[in-house]
């Protein structure tokens, strides 16, 4: 199935990747086309009309992903981190609705960050209150991946002394949807604001686990977006391995190619060793997931910091390597290095991720 | 996913609630000792709890079963074990 499902992602980007990147756009019956087939949200349960991937197989697709189109792959990221949170926060009628819109062709969202809530998530102010019979949800969402697509917002919020997560459809009277003009990275990925004025749902759209820390809430979501970061951070690393190396071995200047001159040699080498040791950091991640080992935990946070800090470094070294050759609009390496920037920065910057580990580490050695 | 044919006592699953968090924490927890008012749980530590309770005893966590109440001691834990291991889904 995992070959079959990588076969599918290649043929639907095909070349098309570099141009989305430029328009900012993916079209939308490319995502409802993968979405319809259950690619975006692999790991959900066929149950829910979803294909089953193990976590270490999903890691392979979102990696092959990534190495052809970040942008999608954050789609990807988005909609199985939307089908994840459901999953797990939701009762058994929420899960068999909602999870089996997302693999019927619907996009979906999550919805954290806001203007004074970035890395202190705890600081949302987004409120999620119980009002006649309904719920009544009020704040702004910033930088939302795929909020521009999206037909269902999961957004995270405050619920009384603790948190909460509403199901927000898009089209529900009272909510805002405005594109981010031109993203560093992923700029096909439908980066928008979403600003949620009044919006009464039913009850039914508040998933189960309402009351609870928000901390806790978005810790358990957030353990599969980071693991699919770092996957995608992979694909960007193999993209760039490749376009390096070709172009080392046929370049040539002062009389022989790129790759017998030391200095380059070096990029290509540390380009190797930063793909191999992601590749290692997510495939354990991926393995204590499947496995169900609480290992996971710090785990994706490791991965994800590994894979982001080596994407970002790497995709740099790309660039100098190709140099013109590669620093065009849309080039796979131009593209590579503007989108692993942004890795750096979202689902727990490099710097949030240190602060857990040192944690981890700490709580660890005591 | 509950085992009904495999009957575990309270007292054997507070032992390995205990251990587990002794290993990590490097502490021992009386069985009504609050976890989380110690300072020594991170929200990172209790998703961990989270799936060290479903590996461990085979259950599945999910919805209102996810109360931090639930995991707030090492009682607390064992109480939604039994209840989840008997197919009740008293949330």
């Amino acid at each position: 199935m995992l070959e079959a499902l990588t076969a599918l992602v290649t043929e639907t980007v095909a070349d098309a990747a570099g141009e989305w990147d430029v328009a900012g756009e993916i079209p939308a019956g490319v995502l409802r086309g993968l979405g319809a087939k259950g690619v975006l949200c692999a790991e959900a349960a066929p149950e829910f009309g979803g294909l089953g991937l193990s976590g270490t197989d999903n890691g392979a697709l979102t990696a092959h992903t990534g190495t052809l189109c970040s942008s999608l792959r954050s789609v990807m990221t988005s909609q199985g981190m939307a089908a994840w949170t459901i999953q797990r926060f939701g009762d058994p009628a929420q899960r068999a609705r909602h999870i089996g819109r997302l693999t019927g062709g619907d996009l979906a969202a999550v919805a954290f960050s806001e203007p004074g809530a970035g890395s202190d998530l705890a600081a949302m102010t987004t409120e999620i209150r119980r009002e006649g019979g309904g719920i009544v949800v009020d704040g702004t969402k910033t930088w939302i991946t795929v909020a521009g697509y999206a037909d269902l917002i999961v957004v995270f919020g405050r619920h009384g002394s603790g948190g909460a997560v509403a199901l927000v459809p898009a089209s529900a009277p009272g909510v805002r949807v405005t594109r981010v003009p031109e993203p560093l990275g992923c700029r096909a990925a439908g980066h928008a604001t979403v600003v949620l004025d009044h919006v009464r749902l039913p009850e039914e759209n508040l998933l189960a686990v309402a009351g609870q820390p928000l901390a806790m809430l978005t810790t358990i979501a957030l353990t599969y977006g980071r693991l699919s970061v770092a996957w995608g951070c992979v694909g960007i690393l193999r993209a760039c391995l490749t376009a390096v190396a070709r172009h080392a071995a046929q370049r040539e200047q002062f009389g022989k190619p790129l790759l017998r001159h030391q200095l380059v040699a070096r990029h290509l080498a540390e380009l190797y060793a930063a793909e191999r040791t992601a590749t290692f950091a997510c495939e354990r991640a991926s393995r204590s997931w499947d496995s169900g080992s609480p290992e996971q935990v710090p785990a994706s946070v490791l991965a994800k910091h590994v894979a982001a800090g080596n994407a970002a470094r790497g995709a740099a070294s790309a660039v100098q390597v190709l140099a013109s050759a590669g620093a065009a609009g849309g080039h796979v390496v131009e593209r590579a290095y503007r989108d692993a920037k942004l890795m750096e920065v979202i689902e727990g910057s490099n710097e949030i991720c240190q602060l857990m580990l040192a944690e981890h580490a700490a709580s660890s050695a005591r | 996913m509950t085992d009904s044919t495999t009957e575990l006592p309270v007292a054997a699953i507070e032992q390995r609630i205990g251990a587990f968090l002794a290993a990590k924490t490097k502490l021992t927890w009386e069985p009504e000792e609050d976890l989380f008012t110690s300072g020594a749980v991170s929200s990172l530590f209790a998703m961990e709890l989270v799936v060290f309770v479903e590996s461990t005893f085979q259950v599945a966590v999910e919805g209102p079963d996810l109360a931090m109440d639930n995991f707030r001691t090492v009682r607390a834990m064992s109480s939604l074990v039994t209840r989840l291991r008997s197919g009740g889904d008293g949330a």
